[in-house]
């Protein structure tokens, strides 16, 4: 999967527009990511990426970048 | 005295056995002198189940009850090599979150299939002639969820709700067979389905508040179990088609 298909998954998880998410944004910057945001990531990475990511992993996220890389 | 639960010479089939409310349940009804036939997906936890059961006649099978095509040849195996049963505990089931944007159809159908489909599906098979002893007494494990709304528990307590529903109309159905069908519906039980579900709600205000509202604390699976024995047994002759809330109280407000 590339970058820019994980950030469509991502614009998709946290229901903002297309191409909107840059790899450098800060998560606690996005309204967007909220408890619901948070549940539905563990979900789409669960169906799209075979990975599980436990609740102490995702609050070590600061970055979407940091996300792109677990997502691998 | 005699014993109020008496389950001596009595064959009880759980499913689910090697979950919390399984594994209470199966202690419970062993320590009471109940045969039983258990059944899980996860062998190893199943002989775990079984071992520190009391009595030594348990038998136990290993299915993945999300494959309802299997479940009747199974069912055939089971009464051929088991013969007719006395009672029906199915505590089988999943339950996961999932905000309803993600909750597509093929997910869905997974948790319809373990929490409902194969419910009715064990109760289809063990309800045919020759499979059931008269008296038999059937308890599917629900949830309060089927009765209020809670976001991300579209699946969960949808399937929760169809059993509750499947469960008043086998009551009438089967009732001229002397079979009694209800469901006992927990609340917040300190079980591995609660952790699961508290790794990533537990610091929010409304798991917080849920919570606050089961009023006697949070159950324990032995609360659960003790209410499936007293439907199983003769003691609860006159109920059927019935649901039993084990909640704290939560569903009093």
């Amino acid at each position: 999967m590339t970058n820019e298909e994980k950030l469509h998954l991502l614009e998709d998880v946290f229901e903002l527009d297309e191409n909107t998410l840059t790899p450098e944004m800060v998560l606690a910057d996005i309204e967007e990511y909220d408890s619901m945001s948070k549940l539905s990531l563990i979900v789409m990475i669960d169906d799209e990426c075979h990975k599980k990511l436990t609740g102490e992993q995702l609050k070590e996220f600061e970055t979407i970048q940091d996300i792109l890389d677990f997502m691998g | 005295m005699p014993d109020f639960l008496d389950f001596k010479g009595k064959k009880i089939f759980v499913t689910g056995a090697a979950g919390g409310m399984g594994q209470a349940v199966s202690a419970l009804l062993a320590a009471h002198g109940a045969h039983l036939i258990l059944l899980d997906r996860n062998k190893e936890q199943l002989d775990v189940t079984r071992i520190g059961l009391e009595g030594s006649d348990h038998t136990s099978y290993v299915c993945d009850l999300g494959q309802i095509d299997a479940i009747e040849g199974l069912m055939s195996q089971i009464t051929k090599e088991q013969g007719a049963v006395d009672g029906l505990v199915h505590c089988a089931g999943i339950a996961n979150v999932r905000p309803l944007k993600l909750s597509k159809y093929s997910y869905m159908v997974d948790v319809m299939n373990v929490n409902y489909f194969s419910f009715v599906e064990i109760v289809r098979c063990i309800t045919k002639r020759k499979a059931f002893n008269p008296g038999l007494s059937i308890v599917g494990i629900c949830s309060i969820g089927a009765f209020y709304g809670a976001p991300t528990k579209t699946a969960y307590s949808s399937s929760k709700a169809a059993m509750y529903a499947a469960v008043k109309c086998m009551a009438v159905e089967l009732a001229e067979k002397g079979v009694r069908a209800n469901v006992v519906a927990p609340g917040s039980t300190r079980t591995g389905m609660m952790e699961q579900a508290e790794e990533y709600s537990a610091g929010t205000d409304s798991y917080k508040q849920k919570l606050s509202r089961q009023y006697l604390g949070i159950c324990e699976p032995e609360d659960i179990a003790n209410s499936i024995a007293f439907l199983l047994s003769d003691k609860a002759r006159m109920i059927t088609g019935a649901c039993l809330t084990v909640d704290g109280g939560k569903m009093s407000t």
